[in-house]
């Protein structure tokens, strides 16, 4: 049946044609498709890893600016803290210094006044000896002579007396 | 509104039968139609392309011959169209050779004897294929300058629809079976498949750049198989071979008497033929259909006057559309299966030694 034998001439031009056809599409266009093709899918799937990975370092960011801000305002309250400390402290030593400066002061003038009480009692002792002395000797001038004995009495009177004091 | 189109079809198609009526009454005498006579014209091939509406005008193609002292004759096949004889070679109404070109040289007894000469014309089909490859390659040169032109940008419109065929094809079938091989494969599976598309496509028009009934014509399909065929084994690895000639099965499978070997063998023909006659038969099984479907409304009008073709052509109009619409869908499934099954055959005959144990 002629349906079912290939004609030759068919047979011939179909080999030039298809062989030709294939020939200038492998040689110029199927490669550079192909290229193109597997380029842009790799493309695509690249920028949809990168978009991903965008989005997570974004949302990354996020967090890692949140926990800045709460580092922040935790030393904030910390460096308040501190201050607060400190003026207490600053307070508190210039309290002690004062304290100090007043005692020394206070001592000093303990010092002083002790010192001139001293010089008083010397002075004072001195003059009352003087007095003794005087009223003595105006008694003794009046009735008795001048006798050792009678000094040391008045001397061991007067002693009595310091001890006394 | 679609009552009156029914209406207004029923009115065309009646209208179709009528002229078929006319036109049968006087064209042939007897009023029977030769179905088989014209379903075969229309699958076969012709010398010149029939213009639609007007049967006896055709496009003229040339005729290239040689004769049976070698000398080779090219002339226009408007010359030999109608019977006529011209330089000893005129068209074969008869015999053998029906419908083809044939001359005639003295034989042993000196009388005249009709011979075929050797016969490369460019006819109705060779001509289709030449329209299908310039096609194919205005599609595909369209992709690739798109490419050029705008790098990695996606295509628009009629390339968007070419890439999209393209990628399917390549991403669907030639990159999952072939794998790393698969870019030096693809430029010889892309073309099958974009040119048996366009061929089944083309094939479906039914007026001038279409309508030939190429890829339901043996000798292109066998071209396509043999090309799979050399392909195959040309590129076959050691391991297939290994596989054919001394296969895994048990001794007595191969060894007096190579039973195994002999059926792989086989199998390494069988294979093409497969490739061959499927495409072949599903595309010229299409043809045939709508042909016969149409030609059912001539043979009943021929048979029950006008009124029964007038309610035959209804229903074969819609049958034949129905039956048209499937054929593009075959014709993209048998593109699609010859691509398919000829990666196979290449990825199996690929295969690297594998390790059984």
């Amino acid at each position: 049946m002629e349906l079912f034998t290939p004609e030759f001439g068919l047979v011939f031009w179909m080999f030039v044609v298809f062989a030709l056809l294939f020939f200038l599409l492998a040689k110029y266009a199927w490669p550079f498709i192909v290229k193109s093709l597997e380029e842009r899918a790799e493309m695509i799937d690249k920028g949809v890893l990168y978009a991903k990975e965008a989005k997570e370092q974004l949302d990354n960011s996020k967090a890692e600016a949140e926990k800045y801000i709460a580092e922040a305002q935790m030393k904030q309250a910390e460096i308040l803290r501190e201050a607060a400390k400190m003026k207490s402290q600053i307070i508190e030593d210039a309290k002690a210094a004062a304290t100090v400066e007043a005692k020394k002061v206070m001592d000093a003038a303990k010092l002083a006044i002790e010192q001139a009480r001293k010089e008083s009692e010397l002075q004072f002792r001195n003059e009352v000896s003087a007095f003794a002395l005087s009223i003595a000797e105006k008694m003794v001038r009046k009735n008795m002579s001048t006798d050792k004995a009678q000094t040391e009495l008045v001397d061991k009177l007067l002693n009595e007396v310091e001890v006394k004091n | 509104m679609k009552k009156i189109l029914t209406i207004l079809l029923t009115a065309i198609l009646s209208l179709t039968a009528f002229s078929a009526k006319a036109s049968g009454g006087e064209g042939e005498e007897s009023g029977k139609i030769d179905t088989k006579a014209i379903i075969f014209e229309h699958l076969g091939d012709r010398y010149g392309w029939e213009v639609p509406f007007c049967h006896h005008l055709s496009i003229p193609l040339p005729i290239i011959v040689r004769d049976y002292e070698g000398s080779w004759h090219v002339f226009s096949s408007s010359r030999v169209q109608h019977g006529e004889e011209f330089e000893g070679f005129y068209i074969a109404s008869e015999g053998d050779h029906h419908g083809k070109v044939v001359g005639s040289k003295p034989g042993t007894d000196g009388a005249m004897v009709e011979y075929r000469p050797l016969d490369i014309s460019i006819t109705k089909n060779v001509a289709a294929l030449i329209i299908c490859a310039l096609v194919v390659m205005l599609c595909i040169f369209s992709v690739k300058r798109w490419y050029a032109k705008h790098g990695m940008k996606a295509p628009r419109k009629w390339t968007a629809f070419i890439e999209l065929v393209v990628e399917f094809v390549y991403m669907g079938v030639i990159r999952p079976t072939l794998g790393a091989k698969a870019p030096k494969f693809a430029p010889y599976l892309l073309t099958v498949f974009i040119f048996i598309l366009t061929m089944n496509l083309l094939g479906l028009i039914v007026i001038f750049p279409g309508g030939a009934n190429l890829t339901g014509n043996i000798a292109v399909t066998m071209v396509l198989a043999l090309f799979t065929f050399f392909i195959t084994n040309i590129f076959g690895s050691k391991h297939y071979w290994k596989d054919i000639f001394w296969p895994e099965v048990p001794l007595w499978l191969k060894f007096p008497i190579p039973i195994m070997p002999m059926i792989e063998v086989f199998g390494i023909f069988t294979k093409p033929a497969a490739l061959m006659v499927r495409l072949f038969a599903n595309m010229m099984g299409g043809h045939m259909i709508v042909i016969v479907l149409t030609l059912l409304i001539f043979i009943f009008a021929a048979l029950g006057g006008i009124a029964v073709g007038a309610g035959t052509s209804v229903v074969s109009v819609a049958f034949s559309l129905f039956m048209l619409l499937l054929d593009t869908l075959v014709s993209f499934i048998q593109a699609f299966v010859f691509t398919m099954l000829s990666t196979l055959f290449i990825s199996l005959a690929q295969a690297p030694a594998e390790h059984h144990e």
